[in-house]
């Protein structure tokens, strides 16, 4: 992964497209998808492919939220950092997913970020109770 | 739907592990406090649905890779 933009010391975690991670719980909407790979997309990084193997077919657009904006903070919940085997210095994957929305605009969810222990690769969608930042923060506004 | 009357401080158990209990009951509302496992989340079912609503319509930007592209090129 590019370490261009906002890059700070927790955006080394890199994941190969040949390995699969595993979201115990999947993601609110598809929760018959245990098994997802991160793809790079091809020639339009820093954008990634979150992609399921199992269950409903699931496929998404992907940025690293702190990509996104500069000091993007979301505090885990020790439980959040069990269920993916991490403690609190393990180096994360971060992605934000984005939609396209009716009128056009790109967003991304800020709120509910999906969040990857590439040393366990075991995954998650946390939920935080008090997070701040917009389920739907606006990228590129309608055309 | 089961139902249960419980007052305050008196609680249900869900399996082995899940307990509720009934913190505080007020005119508009009822305090509740869950005790579950680390593997069960526990959530306000309305944010669940807000973000299973999000997740569903993130699905079909999925199909326009280069368009996005495009446009947060533009955007930069």
């Amino acid at each position: 992964m590019s370490q261009s933009a906002a890059a700070s010391a927790h955006v080394e975690a890199e994941i190969t497209v040949s390995e699969t991670v595993t979201f115990p719980n999947g993601i609110p909407g598809f929760e018959s998808c245990r098994k997802w790979v991160v793809l790079a997309a091809e020639g339009h990084t820093p954008l990634r492919r979150l992609h399921a193997l199992d269950g409903a077919q699931a496929s998404f657009l992907a940025l690293d939220p702190r990509q996104v904006l500069e000091g993007y903070r979301c505090e885990l919940s020790d439980a959040d950092r069990a269920r993916i085997g991490a403690d609190k210095d393990t180096p994360l994957l971060w992605l934000a997913l984005i939609s396209v929305e009716p009128n056009g605009a790109v967003s991304v969810n800020l709120r509910a970020p999906i969040v990857i222990n590439p040393k366990t690769m075991r995954g998650q969608q946390v939920l935080p109770h008090d997070c701040l930042y917009p389920l739907r923060h606006i990228l590129v506004e309608a055309e | 739907m089961l139902v249960f009357t419980r007052r305050r401080d008196e609680a249900i158990m869900i399996g082995e592990g899940i307990e509720v209990r009934v913190l505080r009951v007020g005119r508009d509302g009822v305090r509740l406090g869950i005790v579950a496992p680390p593997e069960v989340r526990v959530h306000r079912r309305e944010i669940y649905e807000q973000i299973r609503e999000a997740n569903q319509s993130a699905l079909a930007a999925s199909g326009e890779l280069d368009a996005v592209a495009a446009r947060l090129k533009k955007a930069q």
